[in-house]
């Protein structure tokens, strides 16, 4: 599963920025990627979509790699599954 | 002809923390912060649900009959500010003094809830036809026209629109035509409206929202709050409001701009800090005579560090003696009317002598190092203070004021 995700991810990312995805390796620095705050929101608004997820704002600021991504959506993904209520749905107060 | 001194001789505002001038610096100069639950737009698909909106406001009890409809809710922020102003200035309006009147206001938006409707009709409703005055009420110089209509000034007119700093623009600009004698008064300022679903999900997807409050320059800031509002400054040679025997409240004594040409939400230390220079420059004026700074102070993580380095560089060992606030905290990010309604705030910091503090202060972000006035007001007698400016966009605009006691 965390394999198709990362599948995934690399190739929106790969889609959003308009780069080979095998130039995407999961520990690689978003900034190498020469990604920058405008990227990441289409690439979360994306993966939003796709995994029927919410991301909230505070775990978006601290993604630096594209595995913190992987695992943030794992994590999400996993929560929707096991049938609780999306816990970033609500308002993050 | 040589340059004129400007003085502010009156003001008018609405906005969350009031709906005129006193009751708005009663409420900012006590830290008082005037955000709560958002109730003009159901919230319920949205991730943050609080924001800084005008309550107990009457479109009808300020414009009769049908006059309300003709004016999207950001032109009628204009013309209410406007009129206060203008009353308050005590200035009369002849003839020959309309045809030297100059009207310069900012707005981000300007009409995008009414442009909101007539998308809804047509894409949602899947109504052949939309409302007729769609382009008269949505159109962004439609606050600059209608303060135009309401006082019969027939000078130099037009609107401002460089998203979070279209006000400070806006007066910036107005301030420069009446020193070099281009216009003999100015309406100056702006207002702005942004509370519909299609803005503020717009603004969410920007993940710059707070979802609880605005705490610039703490260390639990989690970004910024919407506002909403407009204020008006009427601005006059110095020595003719002195003349009629005015009050002068202030004087706008420089006008700083730059462009940062980096990034269009990422800011600069570099762009802020020549604008503000800039400023200080236009005004010949020395950092150590500055005591106060209406900050920007968004409460996101990307401004207010940056912006507490510009102020580093710019006032050197200076900068730990300057009082700095964010009115935002209390009175929300008013986007096109931001710098409008700060500048209020700073004018009359001024001329009472109380510095209006951030509220909702916690515990201050390790990189931010200055003094913003926590949660308290300060009692102080300052004699220049700044009011920032800066847009996404990259675009900075600064004022210095200067208080006329």
């Amino acid at each position: 599963m965390s394999d198709t995700i990362a599948e995934n991810v690399i190739a929106t990312l790969a889609s959003v920025k308009r780069i080979p995805a095998e130039s995407i390796k999961l520990d690689t620095p978003l900034q190498e990627l020469g990604i920058d705050s405008l990227d990441t929101f289409t690439l979360l608004f994306e993966l939003e979509s796709k995994f029927n997820i919410s991301i909230p704002d505070d775990d978006a600021r601290n993604i630096r790699t594209v595995n913190d991504i992987v695992e943030g959506i794992r994590k999400l993904v996993t929560a929707n599954n096991s049938g609780s209520s999306t816990p970033s749905a609500a308002p993050a107060d | 002809m040589p340059d004129r001194r400007v003085a502010v001789t009156g003001v008018g505002i609405i906005c969350a923390a009031g709906l005129n001038t006193k009751e708005a610096w009663n409420s900012l100069q006590r830290g008082i912060p005037a955000i709560g639950p958002i109730t003009s737009v159901d919230t319920s698909t949205l991730r943050f649900h609080n924001a800084a909106e005008v309550r107990g406001y009457d479109p009808g009890a300020h414009f009769p009959g049908s006059q309300q409809d003709h004016l999207d809710r950001f032109a009628q922020f204009a013309v209410i500010a406007a009129r206060e102003a203008v009353a308050d200035s005590g200035v009369t309006l002849t003839p020959e003094l309309c045809e030297r009147t100059a009207v310069v206001l900012g707005t981000g938006t300007g009409g995008q809830s009414t442009q909101d409707a007539g998308f809804e009709d047509l894409y949602l409703h899947r109504r052949g036809r939309v409302h007729p005055l769609i382009i008269p009420r949505a159109m962004v110089n439609a606050g600059a026209s209608q303060v135009c209509m309401e006082f019969g000034a027939t000078g130099p007119a037009f609107a401002i629109s460089t998203a979070c700093s279209s006000s400070n623009h806006a007066i910036g600009l107005a301030f420069q035509m009446v020193r070099r004698g281009d216009a003999e008064l100015a309406f100056t300022g702006g207002s702005e409206a942004p509370f519909g679903l299609g803005l503020l999900k717009a603004w969410e997807a920007m993940r710059v929202m707070a979802p609880d409050t605005c705490r610039p320059f703490c260390k639990d800031r989690r970004g910024m709050v919407l506002g909403e509002g407009g204020a008006v400054l009427i601005l006059e040679p110095l020595e003719a409001a002195q003349a009629r025997g005015a009050k002068v409240y202030a004087e706008i004594a420089g006008f700083g701009m730059s462009s940062d040409a980096h990034h269009v939400t990422q800011p600069t230390v570099a762009g802020p800090a020549r604008a503000m220079r800039s400023a200080l420059k236009d005004g010949n004026l020395a950092p150590a005579q500055f005591g106060y700074v209406n900050a920007h102070g968004t409460g996101t993580p990307g401004n207010d560090p940056t912006e507490t380095r510009a102020i580093h560089e710019v006032f050197g060992p200076h900068a730990k003696r300057l009082a700095v606030s964010s009115t935002k905290s209390m009175h929300g990010h008013a986007l096109g009317a931001a710098g409008a309604i700060e500048s209020v705030a700073t004018i009359m910091a001024l001329k009472d002598g109380i510095l209006p503090p951030t509220a909702n202060f916690t515990e201050a972000d390790p990189e931010c190092d200055l003094d913003y006035i926590p949660n308290q007001p300060r009692i102080a007698r300052v004699e220049y203070a700044l009011s920032n400016s800066f847009a996404f966009g990259g675009l900075n605009a600064v004022l210095a004021f200067r208080a006329s006691h």
